[in-house]
């Protein structure tokens, strides 16, 4: 009889014990390049993939339309128009000059051009002709491709407050 | 009182010990589900989000939503119920949008749609229910819909949006490939046209190639993918994927198709007859295939054909991908029939995208000659068998393998009529269960996607008896397709789905009359776009009657210049006539105008004052120089605009300058905040931009081309033409 009920009691321990038991989380991340929405080859080193989210790729389509002229060494039209340019506008990967950049003055050099920014007058405004979500997404690129990396600033800015 | 009576009601020890026992065992089993439930994964994160939120400066803001209970979004009319918010807590806090932070807190990106809105699940698949984190992500016995990998997630996007989006270029891609290898042949597939040509028409294919060539195509296409993915064409490197896909042949079949397939002509070609002047004075010249070759350049063929070109002991292929490649075409097809192509391609293949050059007698003997005599390789069928004369067995089974392979659904044989729904329909294959999908003895993962893309590879290896033949694809297009077939989930699951859909525009540029006749003979579209139906190689011309003036056009038509510094001409001199010229101008400036652009600019305002302050204004304020030639110096990004007080007309740049992307969408000139006054001046100086006649080519290309390696093989640029 204490035989029978010591054995019930284990019984349902173990039950207890293997209900409580979590199930070990999917193995999602097989494939990293399969979770992300683009990819880009690092410019410095064509080894290492770079996986770009929705925003980061979005960047990338709108700096490969527009922005690419200048700010990269080869275009998908061949040479680069880098050169005519003075001053050399920078790299859109240089992490040591634009790391430094804040979101916002960088959004307000796109958009308002480099005149309006007391920079070169050769760099053109572009608020009326991007959207204010495709400069944003610019930026997103810019930091997703950026050598040396780009680290965030603890205290996010202004410009991902509520809508 | 008996020791009975005394003994009721006192419970003995053992019962008591038993009753403690059950109690606890009660207790226990009550407490598993509490316990259970305690520790459910979403449980877990609800608490360890909390936790995460104290180490983040906006503790208030993340927190402010939080409730420790499931979330779900509700949608009822779109049949939406996700519970993904519960564990994806952060996944509107934007300050959450940083990689530092741990799944599954991050924020989402920001897309078009809002989370709230649309749910998760129409775009990532997946259970919204469920509560248990692999029910939710993975193929379960209850639940079937696995997450869509990140990869393929333009497929959800192409479910509503039939129109192409900007955001989408994989699916863009894969509809792409889809239309252009003629899935649509054999399967039927939603919103997938079919290609205007796929094969060669073959009902008079034996006038052009040999039993032996025929023989060799089927058993080794000309172009070939080896195992590690390299694609080659003749034996040089391509980017090209194969279009004739690979269909395993036996030796018998091989003979049998290529007997049936040489027996097709009806009569043979009749040779030209050469002007006999023009044969007298070339037939001896030892340097007559040079010169042929010299004519083959400057015809700019290498627009569309492409040929291996030895240059500083390395081989490659260079030129465009429209036509086939040409490097051994000499070894392939009959002299005589080679002449006639030449001077009639449509005779041959009325939907070929060749131009019908105006030919002197004297051009077609030289090239014709060059491509004999030099395009060609001694070895090219060395390893075919001996082939007799077609007996009439061979025809017959050639004749029936010709149907059974599907061949029909891309060749066109006058008297075979191609069979409706060869291959299954697969307007609803991106939809489908695990459970529907036959693997056979194939090894790969239990997934639609590893299904879709073993099928296209190898169709053996998930059905032996399948008659689909195998394809080659670069990963990267075999992602683009299978993202295009996931995104043909079938009809819309309800009203409220199907309402959202976005029908593809439709398109439409048929011209009629001289024009259409001089359109259609040097087949414009194949490079231009207009209305945007057409090629990307070169400037869209929807606008160009309101941007060109007329003597320019007639000038330039005559004899093309590149307008871009860094772009290598690439339109073929067509020696058009006079007549032709001028028809094709009219009806650009008749036709081809922008309603953005009035006409109304008097050019006598431009006074000298005004273009020196125009000049001021490029120069100084606004450094169009930056992306602008003018002369020697400027950037190569915009148009040369040294000669462009010839080329455009003032009311055009005017209008231009005020919002250019209203004018070409997606130009890459930025639109500017210039005033009218600003605008009028920069107009007056720029129609004061005069060269008398255009130089013979453009130096600046010649420069560029020489040590940047520009050749005429460099990636086309995709630029609406915005010139």
């Amino acid at each position: 009889m204490k035989m029978r009920a010591l054995l019930c009691l284990l019984l349902i321990g173990a039950l207890t014990a293997l209900a409580a038991c979590r199930k070990t989380a999917p193995a999602a991340a097989a494939n990293p390049a399969l979770q992300s929405y683009d990819t880009e080859q690092d410019w410095n080193d064509p080894q290492h993939t770079i996986l770009l989210n929705y925003q980061q790729a979005e960047g990338k389509r709108v700096f490969y339309n527009n922005c690419v002229w200048c700010h990269a060494d080869a275009t998908p039209a061949g040479p680069s128009n880098r050169s005519n340019v003075t001053p050399t506008p920078p790299l859109l990967n240089d992490g040591s000059t634009m790391n430094g950049l804040s979101d916002e003055f960088m959004q307000n050099t796109i958009t308002l051009g480099g005149s309006a920014m007391g920079k070169s007058a050769m760099m053109p405004p572009w608020g009326r002709t991007l959207t204010q979500d495709e400069i944003r997404a610019v930026i997103a690129y810019a930091r997703a491709i950026a050598q040396p990396g780009y680290q965030p600033p603890a205290r996010p800015g202004p410009q991902y407050g509520i809508k | 009182m008996a020791p009975e009576a005394e003994n009721m009601g006192i419970v003995s020890r053992r019962m008591r010990a038993a009753f403690a026992l059950s109690t606890l065992i009660f207790v226990a089993v009550l407490a598993i589900s509490p316990t259970r439930d305690f520790f459910q994964p979403w449980k877990r994160y609800k608490r360890q989000y909390a936790r995460f939120a104290q180490t983040r400066p906006d503790t208030k803001r993340l927190l402010a939503d939080y409730q420790p209970g499931i979330e779900q979004i509700w949608i009822p009319e779109m049949n939406v119920v996700d519970r993904c918010t519960t564990c994806h807590t952060g996944m509107t806090q934007s300050s959450l949008a940083d990689a530092s932070v741990p799944e599954p807190f991050r924020a989402h990106p920001p897309i078009p749609h809002r989370v709230k809105e649309w749910g998760c699940v129409v775009c990532h698949r997946g259970q919204g229910p469920a509560t248990e984190v692999a029910e939710a992500h993975e193929t379960t016995l209850a639940w079937e819909q696995p997450l869509l990998p990140t990869r393929y997630i333009q497929a959800s996007c192409g479910v509503c949006h039939q129109a192409d989006l900007p955001q989408t270029p994989r699916l863009t891609k894969g509809r792409q490939l889809l239309a252009e290898f003629n899935c649509v042949g054999c399967h039927r597939l939603s919103g997938i046209e079919t290609p205007a040509m796929i094969g060669p028409d073959l009902t008079n294919i034996g006038n052009k190639v040999g039993r032996e060539w025929i023989y060799k195509w089927l058993k080794e296409p000309r172009t070939v993918v080896d195992d590690s993915g390299n694609t080659t064409v003749n034996g040089y490197e391509t980017e090209d994927e194969p279009r004739m896909p690979y269909f395993r042949l036996t030796e018998q079949e091989l003979r049998g198709l290529s007997a049936y397939l040489v027996s097709l002509r009806s009569q043979p070609v009749q040779p030209h007859a050469f002007n006999p002047k023009v044969v007298a004075a070339w037939e001896k010249k030892p340097d007559l295939a040079d010169q042929g070759e010299i004519r083959f350049r400057e015809m700019f063929c290498s627009t569309c054909h492409s040929l291996a070109v030895t240059r500083a002991g390395e081989t490659k292929l260079i030129g465009g991908d429209i036509g086939p490649e040409l490097t051994k075409v000499g070894s392939k097809v009959n002299g005589d029939w080679l002449v006639a192509w030449l001077r009639n391609p449509q005779a041959d293949l009325p939907n070929s995208k060749m131009p019908r050059y105006e030919w002197s007698d004297e051009d077609l003997y030289k090239v014709s000659h060059y491509i004999a005599a030099k395009l060609t390789d001694s070895d090219l069928l060395s390893n075919v068998p001996k082939l007799d004369a077609p007996t009439q067995d061979e025809i017959q089974l050639g004749r029936r393998l010709f149907v059974e392979k599907g061949c029909r659904s891309c060749h066109l044989i006058q008297g075979l009529t191609p069979q409706k729904d060869f291959g299954p329909d697969l307007t609803a294959l991106g939809g489908k269960n695990v459970s529907q999908l036959e693997f056979g003895n194939s090894k790969i993962p239990r997934h639609l996607i590893a299904y879709m893309q073993a099928k296209i590879t190898d169709p053996h290896s998930v059905n032996p008896a399948a008659r689909m033949p195998q394809y080659h694809f670069k990963p990267e297009d075999l992602d683009a397709i299978t993202t295009a077939l996931l995104s043909m989930t079938g009809p819309a699951q309800s009203p409220a789905l199907a309402r959202l859909v976005v029908p593809a525009a439709h398109k439409e540029f048929h011209p009629a009359g001289a024009f259409g006749e001089v359109y259609e003979r040097y087949k414009c579209y194949v490079c231009h776009r207009f209305n945007g139906l057409g090629g990307d190689l070169a400037p869209d011309l929807t606008f160009e009657g309101s941007r060109a003036q007329r003597q320019w056009l007639i000038a330039f038509l005559k004899n093309p210049q590149t307008l871009r510094p860094t772009l290598t001409l690439r339109m073929p001199q067509f020696n058009l006539t006079d007549a032709e010229a001028s028809v094709l101008a009219d009806y650009i400036e008749m036709a081809l105008d922008s309603p953005a652009v009035s006409g109304g600019v008097d050019s006598k305002e431009f006074t000298p004052q005004l273009a020196a302050t125009g000049k001021q204004l490029y120069e100084v304020k606004y450094q169009c120089q930056a992306c602008h030639t003018i002369g020697a110096s400027g950037g190569y990004v915009g148009p040369n605009l040294s000669n462009v007080g010839n080329w455009m007309k003032p009311s055009w740049i005017e209008a231009w300058l005020k919002d250019p992307p209203a004018l070409v969408p997606g130009t890459i000139e930025p639109r500017r905040t210039f005033s009218d006054d600003e605008v009028r001046a920069l107009t007056a100086y720029l129609m004061t931009l005069r060269q008398s006649a255009p130089p013979k080519n453009a130096g600046a290309t010649a420069r560029l081309a020489g040590p940047s390696g520009a050749q005429p093989a460099a990636a086309a640029p995709a630029e609406g033409g915005g010139r």
